[in-house]
């Protein structure tokens, strides 16, 4: 192994490290009594939904249309909920918190605290999707609950990986209206660009999600046309190789930025 | 160690340094400033924080923006308070250790180490909320020890402490001196000089003096200090200061004359008894103004050419 071979490994082995470090701390933070008890309320919101519409349904709700709610409900609505909570702020947090310059002095200490801060909010947002999957296929009746379970945890970790990629971006170019720009992004790139049939689209987690869904359900003859347009008839793993090029860009671009950044002395609070 | 070439930095259209020049060799050394002078900027610039939007700055002989070998060799103990109060100091100086590039178990020792160190070893497992504002501030510096840096940058460390924590600290930051390098700010005189440093003195965002404690007295001693009178002849005592040694100028504003003088202690005490004795109505002498404050204004003046 040459020198050069050898400082590339040591960068890359110290990089990863540090990665490790920032998510398990940032993991202890997530563990607070409020962050628990807002992981509760989020854990079981899909599971009262599910129960009350069972209920009005009085148990003749469709299989399928059971599995569609519970789609938009996990790996939709709480991943996204998740990751706003714990995405959105991590510049925002640490710069509010006067930790920011602690890590940012420190040798590749802003990478590692977006990706390892990456890392921690997928983690959390998985945990608390894959407990509200588990609890709301407890009262939802729906055809193969197991593997409607392993589907929609498939799902949830794409969504997390996915989503929590595209809101690095809101939390490193405008950190203190990263939650704010972050809800704007879901809005517009995911559930509005996410729905226009053109190329638009290609560009969203929201296409790749119901697009995995749909294959995977088994729903592709079955759909009506109209909504076939809402999905892409590609197999699933190139909808993953989507994901995994889409988060590689967005995550580049906002290590990059973070890199560059500069903050005033006035912007730590 | 440190090479400064015509440093600027610019928050849009606010000054945060203005045109620094300065080296600094290996050492200790105090950067001495009001509260807004441009310290914390200053600090940034070296530490790798902020890029400079003009002018050059260079550390151990290269650029700290984002550069892994200067600021492994940087440690730095910034002015705010440690906001993340659920965390013990021990998780937190492992956790910067490890940040450092030390595996789990040498963080650890290291973090254990420096808590010795700035002796809050016993406090380590204590969440930082409950303790006070000098352990916490001890949490701090060792977090910017724990990987034994080449240089240690302190931004205000003796702020907000009481009289013992705070001797506690600088008897810490002296004996770090003695065998590595140190940047100090600070907006107290008293505080720097109490770590046998070199001073440079920043106001503005420019750097108006630098050298030893002595050196800057000695240079506010040269300049010419103003003392205030308030009488109701204030002619006559205008009259009575000239002839008073050391007086450069004198000038009269309403019922006040402003002595410039060299000696602002014989104004005081032949003019002013003289005046009294002529019964000339003196009601308030202002002496020169020693505080921090007017030497600052007088090193900008003496940096402008501009004499009072």
């Amino acid at each position: 192994m040459t020198v050069p071979d050898a400082a590339a490994e040591r960068l890359v082995h110290d990089s990863l490290a540090a990665i490790r470090t920032v998510a398990g701390f940032q993991l202890r933070r997530l563990l607070t009594p409020p962050r628990l008890a807002l992981a509760a309320v989020v854990g079981v919101f899909p599971a009262a939904v599910m129960l009350a519409v069972e209920r009005a349904s009085r148990g003749r709700l469709d299989g399928d249309l059971a599995v569609a709610m519970l789609y938009a409900l996990i790996p939709e609505a709480v991943c996204m909920l998740g990751l706003l909570v714990t995405m959105c702020p991590v510049v925002a947090d640490e710069l509010e918190r006067g930790t920011w310059v602690h890590v940012a002095v420190r040798p590749g200490g802003r990478r590692a605290l977006l990706l390892g801060s990456y890392v921690a909010a997928v983690v959390w947002t998985a945990a608390v999707a894959l407990a509200a999957t588990v609890l709301a296929l407890a009262v939802a009746d729906v055809p193969r609950p197991a593997s409607v379970a392993r589907i929609l945890a498939a799902l949830v970790l794409v969504s997390c990986v996915g989503r929590g990629a595209l809101f690095a971006l809101p939390a490193v170019i405008m950190p203190k209206r990263a939650l704010v720009a972050s809800v704007g992004v879901a809005l517009v790139v995911e559930y509005l660009a996410g729905v226009i049939p053109a190329v638009v689209n290609q560009a969203t987690v929201s296409l790749r999600l119901r697009s995995l869904l749909v294959a995977w359900m088994g729903w592709e003859r079955t759909l009506p046309t109209e909504v076939q347009l809402l999905v892409d008839s590609q197999p699933p793993w190139v909808q993953l190789v989507a994901v995994g090029g889409l988060v590689a860009v967005l995550l580049t671009a906002a290590v990059l930025i973070l890199d560059r950044r500069q903050f005033p002395p006035s912007d730590e609070i | 160690m440190i090479e400064i070439r015509q440093l600027t930095k610019l928050y849009g259209a606010v000054i945060g340094v203005n045109d620094v020049s300065v080296d600094l060799a290996a050492g200790a050394h105090g950067l001495l400033g009001p509260n807004g002078a441009g310290k914390t900027t200053f600090l940034g610039l070296v530490t790798g924080q902020l890029r400079p939007t003009m002018g050059s700055v260079l550390v151990f002989g290269e650029r700290p923006f984002g550069n892994r070998r200067v600021l492994r060799r940087i440690g730095y103990c910034p002015a705010a308070d440690l906001g993340d109060r659920s965390v013990t100091p021990r998780e937190w100086v492992t956790y910067l250790a490890r940040l450092s590039g030390f595996g789990p178990g040498v963080a650890a020792a290291r973090a254990d180490d420096a808590l010795a160190r700035v002796g809050l070893f016993d406090a380590a497992r204590r969440p930082c909320g409950s303790l006070s504002k000098g352990m916490r501030q001890r949490a701090k510096l060792a977090g910017a020890i724990a990987h034994d840096p080449d240089l240690l940058v302190l931004d205000e460390p003796f702020v907000g402490l009481d009289p013992v924590a705070r001797h506690e600290l600088v008897e810490l930051v002296r004996a770090w001196s003695r065998s590595k390098s140190l940047v100090v700010a600070s907006h107290l005189l008293h505080e720097v000089e109490a770590l046998d440093a070199g001073l440079a003195v920043i106001l503005g965002g420019r750097l108006v003096a630098s050298g030893t404690a002595d050196e800057i007295r000695r240079l506010v001693d040269s300049l010419p200090a103003e003392v205030r009178v308030r009488c109701g002849a204030p002619r006559r005592f205008a009259e009575l200061a000239c002839g008073v040694a050391g007086v450069e100028a004198v000038r009269i504003e309403g019922d006040v004359v402003i002595v410039a003088t060299r000696l602002p202690g014989a104004v005081i005490e032949e003019a002013v008894p003289r005046a009294v004795d002529e019964r000339l109505g003196v009601s308030e002498v202002i002496p020169a103004d020693r505080s921090l404050e007017g030497i600052f204004g007088q090193l900008v003046h003496l940096q402008r050419g501009v004499r009072a």
